[in-house]
């Protein structure tokens, strides 16, 4: 079955099964940002943006993302230009093996569009479904309001 | 991944809805949020049915009670300011407890409700406040009281090609309110207990209306109408409430599973059911 979708602005069409894994059909297209972690829906490293919404790639399947616009964290930033969460990520040293890392930028990207001045507890929510297990969270927390605080200002 | 999934079909209303999934009937998935069922591998399936795109996204207020349709996502009515007052929130709170963020982005009130786990958090408030469920099938259209949907599973309730476009809520009175806890091992795991509780207090400030809905702990959520009883015509006083409380924990069967063991389980609806009426009780005492 043909799948028309937008992936980071571009327009794609998948000849796939409608019943693949999003998930799966990103990595083999190329967006390799997109973490297979427990492939059940509770680690948050394969989270997406579908119409800007923070999902589990590995909990939709490709025909639910017909006509949608799909975001991966190839779209945030450059290494000559980074994203300012990605700057207030390495500056906060949020980042230690890195593979949650993907999931959490897109889940802290869709919290400052919807409110560019969250509070400390609106960063906990936005974030309660990416696990980490090497930094304990403290520093990726102070990342996203340090982020927040430098978007704001600019 | 479904191996032999060929098309999706995506009905824009309802009725084309009732109609596809009559026409593929069981080698059909029908799917909402899809959390539960992406992770099928069943080989059986050749069509996947997406129902979140029939239009039925809208939460309403109109001619004196909430319309909230099917489609509506967990975090849309967590936040929505009219819901977060009704019964003193008790619904967007449930909402709100549903598992994490992205999870809550994906599932749809119908899939919380229709694809009911034990564990499920909005059908207790549902129950608590005695909403109405609104079906469609092919044999047209009608509506169950709370009671009547929760009575069984809403899959056994449910005809074959029925489905939930809707549920119905009155608007609470001025003396109505509520409060809604789940008790969990973890912010984000699932129930172990839920208690939902809503009050309605007259002007002598005794209790006049209590419904009591706990979940997590049977297959379906089930009205604790002996704790109910002993709140009704009370003045909500600590001992009328831990004495309701008491009470619930031994309306009936508990099951065992691995999250805890029944006996675990049945202390649980002790406290946690009194800390529910005690909060609901203060969100009346608040509101005068």
């Amino acid at each position: 079955m043909e799948i028309h979708v937008k992936v980071n602005d571009k327009p794609v069409t998948w000849n796939v099964s409608p019943g693949e894994k999003l998930l799966d059909v990103l990595r083999r297209d190329g967006y390799l940002s997109v973490k297979f972690g427990c492939g059940e829906g509770d680690c948050g490293a394969c989270t997406v943006l579908v119409d800007g919404r923070a999902m589990r790639a590995c909990l939709l399947l490709a025909g639910q993302v017909e006509g949608r616009a799909i975001t991966t964290v190839e779209a945030l930033g450059t290494p000559d230009a980074p994203h300012p969460l990605q700057t207030a990520f390495v500056e906060c040293g949020a980042v230690q093996c890195g593979y949650c890392t993907p999931g959490m930028l897109l889940a802290a990207y869709a919290l400052l569009r919807e409110n560019p001045k969250p509070s400390e507890e609106d960063v906990r929510e936005a974030l309660d479904g990416n696990l980490c297990r090497c930094t304990g969270y403290k520093k990726i927390i102070e990342a996203v309001l340090l982020a927040a605080e430098r978007m704001g200002r600019s | 991944m479904l191996p032999n999934a060929r098309v999706c079909l995506y009905p824009r209303d309802p009725a084309e809805a009732v109609r596809v999934m009559v026409e593929h009937g069981k080698r059909a998935l029908v799917m909402a949020g899809g959390t539960t069922t992406a992770m099928s591998k069943d080989p059986g399936f050749d069509t996947l049915i997406d129902l979140t795109r029939m239009g039925c996204d809208r939460i309403e207020l109109v001619g004196g009670e909430w319309r909230i349709g099917c489609n509506v996502r967990l975090h849309d009515l967590g936040v929505h300011p009219g819901i977060r007052k009704l019964w003193s929130g008790v619904l967007s709170d449930a909402a709100r407890a549903v598992g994490s963020r992205p999870l809550r982005n994906a599932i749809t009130l119908g899939g919380n409700v229709v694809g009911l786990f034990r564990w499920s958090d909005t059908p207790v408030a549902l129950l608590a406040m005695d909403a109405v469920f609104d079906l469609v099938g092919p044999d047209g259209t009608r509506s169950l009281e709370a009671d009547a949907f929760f009575a069984r599973h809403p899959r056994q309730v449910m005809q074959a090609g029925e489905l939930l476009a809707g549920v119905r809520i009155a608007s609470d009175d001025p003396h109505g309110c509520g409060a809604f806890c789940k008790y969990a091992r973890t912010e984000v795991d699932l129930a172990v207990v839920d208690v939902a509780a809503c009050l309605q207090i007259d002007e002598q400030g005794r209790c006049s209306k209590a419904r009591i809905a706990v979940g997590g702990t049977r297959a379906v959520p089930w009205r604790a109408e002996q704790a109910e009883k002993k709140l009704l015509g009370s003045k909500l006083t600590r001992r009328t409430i831990e004495s309701a409380a008491a009470t619930a924990k031994q309306e009936g069967k508990v099951l065992s599973d691995v999250r805890t063991d029944r006996d675990y389980r049945e202390r649980m609806i002790e406290v946690i059911a009194g800390r529910t009426i005690e909060r609901a009780a203060a969100s009346c005492k608040e509101r005068g």
